[in-house]
């Protein structure tokens, strides 16, 4: 995923409905906010939902005039709207008749996946049984029971003998490791 | 929350093990929108976690070996009571795949051939010039699109001679050509009719170019 700044000529060609700009927007920033979400909501239907509303309320305000002001801090704003949107859930307010703009921006997609996708998709998940096929037992085992299993982690670092700052380290390394295979 | 201090913190490994406390976390991820280093090293460990769960989960065969006396060792499979009927059944297994099976397999690989194509533009108004398929037969349709044009999705309708509309699926990519494989069906001889649609983002369809024709001529 190359780097776009998020300069006046990012949000102009958002704002104009640009494809490869508004297909670069919600990839950025679409795992960001489902990480942000999925530490809040519990269930997959509430954080596509939330997300899809974040991505809806961002496209709606970049097309007013008033809209995002200062266009490197676009980031900031996208986070600030999940929040609202965050806070609005747990109030479980009732839901407004939407404006006829923001209907017009209903179902943001996921980034789609083409066939080239597809296959970048079985080179990653090569390069990611590689490095865990290069892991210790131990350590495979440690991500497997935290993960997937997701079995409390104080309870699984007791088990396997290591402690909180050992799991950190590992996934330090193991994130560095798969950053560099990742982006060749 | 500065970029240096979330380093120093190792904030990005306390935020995927939910290690932070809220306040902490509330910042951080100020902090991770605004900075692509961040964004694109939570970007890339997220990508790590979710294919590493997908390959854990795979099942492991897993060897489970009970010492017990009463039972005979390894060795005893080598008796000729136990070897000889296992070595009759492998060889059954190998003649079987050689005679059988990789024939098979060959036979199908030298049968597989590259569909019949024909290419259009959708700035034209159609190509002249027949393709030939068999009855039953897909094609492939190759789409000269214009370049003024930028939708997050698109779709295609091919009309039949007989008038009958079939919505094909059309892959776009970031070259000029695009190509439609049109699936084996009962069709007939004629001139067909290809028109490529965008679709925006509130759902509505747009004409991409010109209607495009071709001749299709079916065989027997």
């Amino acid at each position: 995923m190359q780097f776009h700044a998020f300069d006046s000529l990012y949000l102009e060609q958002l704002r104009a409905g640009d494809f490869r700009t508004q297909e670069h927007f919600v990839s950025y920033f679409s795992e960001l906010i489902r990480l942000k979400l999925g530490k809040r909501l519990h269930s997959r239907p509430e954080i596509e939902d939330a997300r899809q509303e974040t991505f809806t309320r961002v496209l709606s305000a970049l097309r007013r005039d008033d809209g995002v002001r200062q266009p490197e801090r676009l980031g900031a704003f996208v986070n600030s709207v999940c929040n609202n949107v965050l806070l609005e859930h747990y109030r479980s307010a009732s839901q407004e008749a939407p404006s006829a703009e923001e209907e017009a921006t209903v179902n943001i997609p996921d980034p789609a996946l083409s066939a080239v996708d597809i296959i970048a998709n079985r080179e990653i998940q090569r390069k990611v049984r590689h490095i865990l096929d290069e892991l210790p037992e131990k350590d495979r085992r440690l991500i497997k029971e935290i993960f997937l299993d997701e079995r409390d982690k104080d309870e699984v670092c007791r088990d396997l003998g290591v402690n909180r700052e050992y799991l950190r380290v590992l996934l330090h390394r193991a994130k560095k490791l798969f950053k560099s295979l990742y982006l060749k | 929350m500065e970029h240096s201090e979330a380093i120093q913190l190792m904030a990005a490994e306390k935020y995927l093990l939910d290690e932070l406390p809220a306040d902490e976390r509330d910042e951080f991820e100020e902090h991770l929108f605004g900075c692509h280093e961040c964004a694109m090293d939570m970007r890339t460990a997220s990508v790590l976690l979710e294919q590493g769960k997908a390959a854990l989960a795979e099942p492991e065969v897993a060897i489970v070996r009970e010492k017990d006396k009463s039972r005979p060792g390894l060795l005893s499979w080598l008796r000729p009571a136990f070897a000889i009927p296992a070595m009759a059944a492998l060889l059954l297994v190998i003649g079987y795949q050689n005679l059988v099976t990789f024939p098979q397999l060959t036979r199908s690989l030298n049968q597989l051939k590259v569909l019949p194509a024909i290419t259009v533009h959708l700035l034209t108004y159609g190509n002249p010039s027949p393709l030939v398929v068999h009855r039953g037969e897909g094609f492939l349709l190759n789409v000269i699109v214009p370049s003024d044009h930028h939708y997050p999705a698109y779709v295609a309708d091919l009309r039949s001679p007989a008038g009958r509309v079939e919505s094909v699926a059309i892959s776009a990519s970031a070259d000029d050509t695009w190509s439609i494989q049109v699936p084996g069906a009962n069709r007939q001889s004629g001139t067909y009719w290809i028109t490529v649609y965008g679709v925006t983002a509130g759902g509505q369809n747009v004409k991409v170019g010109v209607d495009s024709s071709f001749q299709l001529q079916v065989q027997q």
